[in-house]
């Protein structure tokens, strides 16, 4: 039981980080359409980002760590969200006429381009960081084996709820979320309302990043490491949690983030740890098979 | 209209220099963090970061001048250009000539062994082109003709390259009993991956597919019962010329390759051995699509690719179609799989990774989807660029990535973007004409 | 006897989306050797009426049954391109032409499963054997033939993509006439196209009706078109059969006239008539 209780306290921090990263996925899907392939690489470039933020305000002598931890967010987001915004510009934009494969191998060619990038830039040996913040709640202890939810899942879930909800405000109550609404229903239409598309898509890409940029941020923190390979395999699941929760809609990126999350922290617990990955990919076969729509999707009429 | 009044003005250098200033400054924000601060290991597992200002000048330096470039010859390159860029007109004009380009092409291909200059290393960078010329074309019948964006083939090439190693080292089997083999399980590979997937859109079959290929290579790591893990399969025998072994001393009782040919052991024998197979290979592959594209089920990707809803119309089911196309391309990548294999002699997961499926995308991409020529061309820039150029080798998936971006806004099409027809009207008609 | 019998039947074909009826209850029969035409205002659901015969849409209820020469075949049950393998041929309202293969490659590719049978599956044609070439021949004279009919006889080599617009129009019809259709569907065939363009689309019509004899299904806005061809019209709005007789019954019904100019004008137009 202590066991499970803790694969669950794991499971839905891992998915926190699945869910912010699926929201830019559906959040981009819902208004052009279109899967970003360089997502992956964004969220890489935010955990970069901290730790190189981490670093220098190491070095400048900021150890008053709340405050390092809200600076360190806010830059990384700051700069990530500039990354985000390029993509769009470069891969998308462009080719918004063109044939449908067309911004999708631009994509992908961007997101080896960013890989590389960073390797280069950076070194492609794995980025280690010191734990900034240690210790937890001891929550239970059963037949010595105690359960833990450390000051960082703490955090990381705080942060991921707060989020959400901003998110839903922005959304829903916003003129920016009506205009991305808008967009995504009938992009004609809208731009004959008045509404900015371009401006609007580009911040749909930033927001989207910004996100990603958060998850970065938490993995640097929770993880402690960090390689310039990382955006491909998150990328992978973070797109089988959007899949999963159901593409366009963001209450179900997150959803599908905490399940896979979850699915992953339970298979390499009870099962195995080398075929994890293999199990989160399944789910996403199986969904495509079985519930295209995903959980909370709807379903999407073919236009004849 | 717009482009000839555009001439009459002179370049507006106020204009220009804002837009290069502006994306300069974008230019600085996305290099300050990952150029400007490098980070590296202080010892002991601790890291440290040094600026690296000196880059960051360059790089923003750079972008605004190439920004200024573009945004001054913006005029003069709408007014010269549109569809009849310089590209396009010189791709008009060698296309009569493109077939002796090509006979050229496979003359020197077959003499090349035999040159003065040629020698290990020529032998070893020409074989290793051939391998991606073959998996480009392989790749270019599932992504070129059919339009399915595959993402994943090299697991395809995995498998060929692994049932071969195992087939060879359990049964005991000849590469050429092997071989065939090879490409019909990477077929079955094709298929049972496919058929799930292919009624999936474009950028969900992209992203499935992606994750095939990680998956394999995930079990390739992991099977060790199978596959010995990261370590590998080795002592996978090596081909010898239709029974004859490439050794220096002769098997007892019979002949080794120099033996039957009265001459002296050579070790570049074998070598050479395999540089004809990996091309006759290829030439098969070539040949094989040149045909297909010529027949209804070829005709039917291609129309597949053009528009998928007009084809369900004219009672062609599109996935069994895309399922046909997906297994023959796995099954090339098959055989390529196979001769890898018995080249090395030894295979490991590392040689399977995305990296390589993201080249020989690059490739088929670059060259021009459906284009045979092209997927040449781009392959002899991938693999023997780097060669001549050692600096450029660290460069070279930077430079892939960005190129696959570039040509998307230039030519979407690729380098080689003309397609011929497969049926000639006017052709049709000199036959019947003819007594 | 077969002859009283119609080609295709439709009985209370019903399509919802969500909680919007985009046709409901609709019956109607068309006839072979006979025009049809499904007219009303837009947004009345003719498109959709097409896309559930021709299997692109699942149709929530009712029926539709295919009279072919191999007995009933109820499309409702049927995928999509079985149903054109039926003879269920289509045009679209946006055209759907393979715009990077010529002409004639896009009325060859029309035959394929003629080809492929003759082919066994393309393995007849990869080792080149005669069977595939006289298929190949014989699927050349079919296009060449349409291509005449059409007016594109000397334009066979050209991208599709290349054609002015009407050329386009008419292609379509050729590809969808080269499946040797016992049903063809066209959406709005004559949009777009100038009144000689529409002129020679409606002989052409007419010649397949009366050379082919089969059965044309045809959604149309242009009304020299309807009432100059049609055997049958069937007028829907907001989903439901309004009328359903000859041209010149239907031109004359009251609900017609009032389903396209609306309930003031009618009024306002029997006060200006006193």
């Amino acid at each position: 039981m202590a066991y499970f209780v803790q694969q669950l306290i794991n499971g839905l921090t891992l998915g926190s980080v699945y869910g912010l990263i699926a929201i830019g996925y559906t959040m981009v899907y819902g208004i052009i359409g279109m899967i970003n392939f360089a997502h992956g690489e964004i969220y890489m470039i935010g955990a970069f980002v901290s730790v190189i933020s981490l670093i220098v305000l190491g070095a400048a002598g900021l150890t008053f760590v709340p405050l390092a931890l809200v600076v360190v967010l806010i830059v990384t987001m700051m700069f990530t969200a500039a990354y985000g915004w390029t993509v769009e510009r470069i891969a998308y934009r462009p080719l918004r006429g063109s044939f449908r494969l067309a911004p999708l191998i631009s994509a992908i060619g961007l997101s080896i381009f960013l890989q590389n990038y960073v390797q280069l830039a950076q070194g492609a040996r794995v980025k280690p960081i010191p734990p900034v913040v240690r210790g937890g709640f001891l929550l239970f202890e059963e037949n010595g084996f105690t359960v833990q939810a450390s000051y960082i899942q703490i955090f990381i879930w705080l942060l991921t709820l707060v989020l959400m909800v901003g998110f839903a405000v922005l959304i829903g109550r916003t003129a920016l979320g009506r205009a991305q609404r808008a967009c995504e229903q009938d992009r004609t239409m809208a731009a004959l309302v008045g509404v900015n598309v371009d401006r609007t898509i580009s911040l749909t890409f930033v927001m989207g990043a910004a996100l990603a940029a958060v998850a970065g941020f938490i993995v640097t923190l929770y993880y402690g490491v960090i390689d310039f390979y990382i955006g491909f395999l998150a990328g992978l699941k973070a797109f089988t949690a959007a899949v999963l929760g159901g593409i366009g809609s963001l209450p179900g990126a997150m959803l599908g983030g905490l399940l896979i999350g979850l699915i992953e922290a339970f298979y390499s617990a009870y099962f195995s740890l080398e075929y994890k990955d293999v199990a989160a990919f399944s789910v996403l076969i199986l969904v495509l098979i079985f519930r295209p729509t995903g959980l909370l999707g709807q379903p999407e009429v073919e236009k004849v | 209209m717009a482009a000839r009044l555009d001439r009459a003005r002179a370049p507006d250098l106020p204009g220009a220099a804002k837009e290069a200033f502006l994306a300069a400054i974008v230019a600085f924000v996305l290099a300050l963090p990952i150029i400007g601060l490098g980070t590296y290991d202080r010892g002991g597992g601790r890291l440290a970061v040094e600026p690296r200002w000196d880059w960051v000048a360059i790089g923003v330096a750079a972008v605004f001048g190439g920004r200024l470039l573009m945004a001054l010859t913006r005029p003069a390159r709408r007014a010269a250009g549109g569809r009849r860029s310089w590209v396009d007109r010189a791709g008009r004009a060698l296309r009569p000539i493109q077939p002796y380009i090509a006979l050229a092409g496979l003359l020197f291909a077959f003499v090349l062994p035999f040159m003065p200059f040629s020698n290990r290393y020529v032998m070893d960078i020409g074989t290793q082109l051939l391998i991606y010329v073959m998996l480009g074309w392989g790749l270019n019948i599932v992504v070129g003709l059919a339009g399915l964006l595959d993402l994943g083939y090299v697991a395809f090439y995995a498998v060929g390259a692994y049932s071969y190693a195992l087939a060879a080292q359990y049964l005991e089997l000849s590469f050429w009993v092997a071989l065939p083999i090879a490409g019909a399980l990477a077929a079955v590979f094709g298929v049972l991956l496919g058929f799930p997937v292919l009624r999936l859109r474009g950028d969900y079959l992209a992203i499935v597919t992606l994750g095939f290929g990680e998956m394999i290579r995930i079990v390739l790591v992991n099977w060790y019962p199978v596959t010995n893990g990261p370590d590998g399969l080795s002592g996978i025998p090596r081909p010898s010329f239709f029974g004859l072994p490439f050794a220096a001393s002769a098997p007892e009782g019979g002949n080794s390759f120099h033996t039957f040919f009265g001459l002296p052991y050579v070790p570049e024998h074998r070598v050479i051995f395999l540089y004809f197979l990996i091309l006759v290979l290829a030439l098969i592959t070539n040949l094989f699509t040149l045909r297909i594209r010529r027949l209804p089920v070829g005709r039917a990707w291609e129309a597949l690719r053009e528009d998928e809803i007009a084809c369900r119309s004219l009672g062609i089911n599109p996935t069994t179609t895309k399922l046909s196309a997906f297994a023959i391309g796995a099954a090339f990548a098959g055989f390529a799989g196979s001769f890898f294999a018995t080249r090395q002699g030894f295979i490991s997961p590392e040689s399977f990774t995305f990296i390589e499926s993201a080249t020989i995308l690059a490739i088929v991409v670059l060259g021009g989807m459906g284009s045979q020529m092209g997927v040449v061309i781009a392959a002899v820039v991938l693999v023997v660029l780097p060669e001549l150029i050692r600096e450029f080798a660290e460069f070279r998936m930077l430079v892939f990535g960005g190129a696959m971006v570039l040509i998307m806004i230039w030519r979407p099409h690729g380098l080689i973007a003309f397609r011929e027809p497969t049926v000639h009207l006017a052709a049709w008609r000199r036959a019947r004409a003819k007594p | 006897m077969t002859e009283a019998m119609p080609l295709l039947a439709v009985e209370r074909l019903t399509m919802r989306f969500g909680g919007l009826v985009a046709v409901g209850e609709l019956s109607f029969t068309a006839d072979s050797a006979a025009i049809t035409a499904i007219i009303g205002p837009n947004g009345a659901g003719k498109t959709t009426v097409f896309n559930c015969l021709t299997g692109f849409y699942k149709p929530t209820a009712g029926r539709m049954t295919l009279n072919t020469a191999a007995g009933p075949r109820y499309l409702e049950r049927i995928d999509g391109f079985r149903i054109a393998r039926l003879g269920v041929a289509r045009t679209f309202q946006n055209i759907r032409l393979f715009p990077r293969m010529s002409v004639l490659e896009n009325l060859i590719v029309a035959q394929h499963n003629g080809l492929m049978r003759a082919s066994l599956f393309s393995v007849a044609g990869l080792f080149g054997l005669p069977r595939y070439r006289r298929a190949e021949r014989a699927a050349v004279a079919l296009a060449e033939h349409w291509l005449e009919r059409v007016g594109l006889a000397e334009q066979g080599d050209i991208d599709a993509g290349a054609l002015p617009y009407g050329a386009q129009r008419r292609l379509e019809v050729a590809r969808a006439m080269c499946t040797r259709p016992i049903v063809l569907c066209l959406d709005e065939p004559a949009a777009g196209l100038n009144p000689r363009e529409s002129a020679e689309l409606s002989e052409l019509l007419l010649g397949i009706r009366d050379g082919e004899r089969i059965g044309v299904l045809l959604i149309e806005h242009d009304m020299s078109v309807v009432m100059g061809i049609s055997d049958h019209v069937v007028v829907l709005d907001y989903g439901r059969k309004i009328a359903d007789g000859t041209a010149t019954a239907v031109r004359n019904d009251p609900n017609v006239v009032r389903a396209y100019l609306g309930e003031d004008e009618i009024s306002s137009l029997a006060e200006v008539a006193g």
